[in-house]
């Protein structure tokens, strides 16, 4: 009976006994703060593959996907209709949980690192990101709300694809680039890095950093959020105080 | 230069911002109109959301009369009493309207609400404006005199009940159209982000019959107090205004309104009243051909109950 649960125990074992690759990564900031000369600012994932003698040897090269993932948020996506000869919004669709921030940079053409059913386990790429729900085996259904959503994200460049913004620097160790727009969402981003050799998945890590207003700027967002009559008295003490100003330095009587 | 809003969550040039208040400053001085009907669109077509545009709009306008209203006081033409008549019930429309604007928010036709406003107001205004001017400038041509109507001669409006004495405006009439205006007024003040002077200058003047003299002043008077009360609820209830990009066109503002001002003086009042009328025009008719045209994107994506 002991022996019958140790071998089980044994054949569960197993396969890490023979060791897959590790992913190693760093970000280049943990936390980027926006100031007010603010005009866009970027990130920087590296990353090693660790193997060693255990490790199997691989026919196809590695892959490598870095996806830089925003806060998510519930979305709603609207399409205006000709109603009475004015173009006005009619219909409308829900995004709950959706990326506020996506940048994706790959090795090679996304359809070459890894095949459909993986990816859309993962949820990875815009095709198979999930706008309603989990990653599920088969890709998500997308109605034209969602298409629009992908495009519209992709046009405010909140949303990218770089196909090749991967790059091994030597057999193992890898940089990946990522720009962040000036309308960048603020709040907590997650940077995951996918490891792929022919189209299977080997290994993946997450890292968390933060997009944060710098000091004064936050300060201003923290008064207006949390004393919001303050703020509202403050601005209009500071209005009238302008206009008083202006009076002032330019009476001519 | 770029300066980073913190409200609205994005970079603008300075020199765009100084040089937009400026522009309308330049021109509010010129007619003796806040600019609000200029400025929240300009904001608008340049990226802003909405929801800040209208409500930062609203701490500079509160700067550019509070500049107007100290030199009237300093004058002696102010109504007080009409001017708190009006600034009350226009801060009651602007509750209205700050509730109104996040209703419609939250169902997703704030946009063509707006347009529709502006559309029928602007394009009212502005008609009217425009053909009025036109009318005084064939009549001093041709050295006949439009038929004046005299103050003294009321219309439905002095049957009304609820009366009230405005000493400095001598009048004696209903409290009831006066509270109406200033509602309205504040209403789509809250909603349009507008001060609403154009509007209420000629309503004074020609419904109520307030005295010429009287009327800019008592109007910036109101506008001074309903703006200051929606800036403070825009800040309370939506959190929407950015106090730096006000601060950024207040001081465009009231520099360019002092120029605007001198500027005015050398046209003559015909000629004002015809170019603010066509402008006003103008700018309705911008929002009615977005309206009518396809729109080259049809969907648009925005987050959930908010901008």
């Amino acid at each position: 009976m002991i022996a019958r649960s140790l071998l089980a125990a044994i054949l569960v074992l197993a396969p890490s006994l023979l060791r897959a690759e590790t992913l190693v990564t760093a970000l280049s900031t943990e936390r980027v703060s926006i100031e007010s000369n603010f005009t866009g600012s970027g990130v920087v994932i590296f990353g090693t593959v660790e193997r060693d003698q255990q490790t199997v040897a691989r026919g196809a090269p590695y892959e490598v996907v870095v996806t830089l993932t925003g806060p998510l948020r519930p979305m709603v996506a609207r399409r205006k209709e000709r109603v009475a000869g004015i173009w006005i919004n009619r219909t409308s669709s829900e995004l709950p949980r959706v990326p506020s921030f996506l940048a994706i940079a790959t090795t090679a053409p996304m359809a070459d690192v890894a095949g459909n059913p993986v990816r859309a386990r993962q949820g990875l790429g815009f095709d198979m990101l999930p706008t309603r729900g989990l990653p599920d085996a088969l890709p998500p259904i997308r109605t034209e709300f969602d298409g629009a959503f992908f495009r519209l994200m992709q046009k405010e460049g909140l949303f990218s694809l770089n196909e090749g913004g991967v790059e091994f620097l030597s057999p193992q160790l890898f940089r990946a680039p990522i720009a962040l727009p000036s309308n960048v969402p603020i709040g907590w981003y997650t940077a995951t890095v996918y490891l792929f050799s022919g189209g299977a998945l080997l290994a993946k890590t997450t890292q968390d950093f933060s997009i944060l207003k710098g000091g004064f700027e936050q300060a201003i967002t923290n008064l207006a959020h949390r004393q919001p009559a303050l703020y509202g008295l403050a601005t209009v003490v500071v209005a009238c105080f302008t206009g008083w100003l202006a009076g002032v330095a330019f009476r001519r009587d | 230069m770029d300066l980073y809003l913190p409200i609205a969550e994005m970079p603008m040039n300075v020199f765009l911002l100084l040089g937009m208040g400026a522009a309308v400053g330049f021109l509010s001085g010129m007619f003796g109109v806040g600019g609000g009907f200029l400025l929240t669109p300009l904001l608008i077509f340049s990226g802003i959301s909405p929801a800040v545009a209208v409500a930062s709009v609203s701490s500079q306008i509160v700067a550019n009369s509070a500049s107007g209203v100290l030199a009237y006081l300093r004058k002696k033409t102010v109504d007080l009493k009409l001017g708190l008549y009006l600034t009350l019930s226009g801060i009651i429309g602007s509750a209205i309207g700050v509730w109104v604007y996040g209703a419609l928010r939250g169902v997703g036709q704030l946009d063509v609400v707006i347009a529709l406003c502006y559309v029928a107001f602007l394009g009212t205004i502005g008609m009217l404006m425009a053909v009025e001017a036109v009318r005084a400038i064939i009549a001093k041509q041709r050295g006949t005199p439009l038929p004046v109507r005299r103050p003294g001669q009321h219309s439905w409006i002095a049957g009304l009940p609820l009366r009230v004495r405005f000493h400095r405006s001598r009048l004696y009439i209903s409290a009831l159209p006066v509270i109406t205006l200033g509602a309205a007024i504040g209403f789509l003040g809250a909603l349009l982000g507008i001060g609403g002077g154009f509007i209420m200058v000629p309503a004074l003047i020609y419904l109520l019959r307030v005295p010429t003299t009287i009327v800019i002043g008592t109007t910036l008077l109101q506008t001074l107090g309903t703006m200051a009360f929606t800036t403070f609820m825009q800040s309370a209830t939506n959190q929407t205004v950015d106090v730096i990009l006000g601060l950024a066109l207040m001081v465009g503002g009231v520099v360019g309104a002092q120029f605007g001002a001198r500027a005015g003086q050398s046209l003559r009042g015909e000629t004002l009243r015809l170019l603010l009328g066509l402008l006003v025009l103008a700018v309705g008719l911008r929002f009615a051909v977005d309206l009518v045209a396809k729109p080259e994107e049809l969907y648009s994506i925005s987050r959930m109950g908010g901008s």
